[in-house]
């Protein structure tokens, strides 16, 4: 039986880069100043424990067939808002397919309400609308789903923070150092100029790889609404010479 | 050597992870019906932030070896051997309290490649809001905290700080005919928890 099955021998896992990523503290961000470690994070080898993680998840949890997040039953009505589809790849630093990564999402829906018990926010649930899925992705690394486009919510500890529209991922790549969580953001949305999230990275170029693009979109029966974002899970092999 | 391409920027979980994603994720001792072998137990404690004020909604991760010290993971040149009852990966959330609660078994120990013993130990991962990124640590098990030897542990060099790292034998928190471990995070504040290099 082989045993690196994932091609993993020899990846290795630089600690994030502060450049790549959004700030720790946030100005006017609740929590953030009560919640991060005032110690220095500590340095640390990384052996078997933490370079293996969970792998084949999907025997654990249910995964893939939560790919329509627009309606309860394949055949049922589906809920209001902009019809959407996404797609793109899971890919590691050397943009080799992840494999068999299971993607959870969530989001709120159309008019910004999601489905959880705190969100004490005044503004309808949809009945057809199920808010989250999980995925996995194929030999390529890709997912898709479709959804509705989500709506903006008024955060409720701010007085004036509005989150932009966006859909919430967790991915689970083939190691504990690539156990992934984020925000995707739509392009061309006036409140991502003031989000403080997405503005806590500093770099435009970093900042741009939690915004999806739009993509064309052909029209036909289904008023469906393209967009696409890859994933870069950290995780590299040290490419060997070439001769 | 390239350092590849740019990594996507992680960002916080946020207040809404839907609760059907952590329903049933605390338990890991069953997998595939089948029961997990070695001793099961409850790990458990509670998260607080700075002022020692519970924290909830806090999500939590922990990935391990099973008893025997075998990671299900194509790495572990001994993961055909895994437990056959145990998937080694859980979630939990915090409640008002700050309180978490896992049912798993204690891990094993196994030795690296470069021949390092690695003691009975938990990783574990913390999402919540306030935390753009993951906080990462590890739980230790063990009566004698000074005494154990570990290439993780030891890289915790202030001595009450390590001892922080180790679950606690807790008769307080024995449930359901199992023993209780307690395992309390300090995110920030007096005798914070030590976190590592994410």
């Amino acid at each position: 039986m082989p045993q690196d099955l994932l091609g993993l021998t020899g990846v290795k896992y630089s600690p994030y880069e502060e450049s790549t990523q959004l700030a720790r503290y946030i100005q006017h961000y609740p929590r953030s100043f009560t919640r991060n470690p005032s110690q220095p994070l500590i340095q640390r080898p990384l052996t078997l424990s933490e370079l293996t993680g969970p792998t084949g998840l999907d025997r654990r949890l249910n995964a893939g067939d939560g790919d329509d997040l627009s309606r309860r039953t394949p055949d049922g009505p589906r809920a209001i808002g902009q019809f959407i589809s996404v797609s793109g790849r899971v890919v590691d630093q050397d943009g080799a397919p992840v494999a068999g990564a299971v993607i959870e999402l969530w989001q709120a829906n159309s008019a910004g309400k999601y489905i959880h018990e705190l969100d004490r926010h005044e503004a309808p649930l949809d009945p057809n609308f199920t808010g989250q899925g999980r995925l996995i992705t194929d030999a390529d690394g890709e997912y898709r789903f479709r959804s509705i486009k989500p709506g903006a919510y008024p955060v409720m500890e701010s007085e004036w923070w509005w989150r932009p529209p966006h859909i919430h991922f967790s991915i689970f790549g083939p190691s504990w150092m690539n156990r992934y969580v984020t925000q995707i953001f739509f392009p061309g949305e006036p409140l991502n100029e003031t989000d403080l999230l997405l503005n806590a990275v500093q770099d435009p170029e970093a900042r741009d790889r939690l915004i999806f693009r739009t993509t064309p979109t052909t029209v036909g029966k289904v008023n469906l609404l393209h967009f696409k974002l890859d994933f870069v899970l950290r995780g590299k092999h040290q490419t060997p010479a070439l001769d | 050597m390239s350092k590849g391409l740019p990594t996507s920027p992680y960002c916080t979980i946020g207040p809404f992870f839907p609760g059907q994603f952590v329903e049933g994720c605390e338990d890991l001792t069953r997998f595939e019906g089948k029961t997990a072998c070695g001793e099961h137990i409850l790990l458990a404690g509670r998260v607080v932030e700075e002022g020692n004020l519970p924290t909830l909604n806090v999500i939590l991760e922990i990935w391990q070896a099973d008893a025997n010290g075998v990671f299900r993971h194509p790495l572990d040149p001994r993961s055909g051997a895994a437990d056959p009852g145990f998937f080694g990966w859980g979630r939990a959330r915090t409640n008002a309290d700050g309180r978490y609660r896992f049912r798993t078994v204690v891990p094993g120990s196994y030795r690296t490649e470069e021949g390092a013993h690695r003691c009975p130990h938990v990783n574990l991962m913390v999402l919540a809001i306030g935390l753009t990124r993951r906080l990462v640590t590890t739980v230790f098990f063990g009566d004698a905290p000074d005494n154990v030897r570990d290439p993780v542990l030891d890289c915790v060099t202030d001595r009450a700080a390590r001892r922080r790292l180790f679950a606690v034998r807790d008769p307080a928190l024995d449930a359901e005919g199992l023993p209780g471990y307690r395992f309390d995070i300090v995110l920030r504040g007096e005798n914070e928890t030590p976190f590592f290099v994410d």
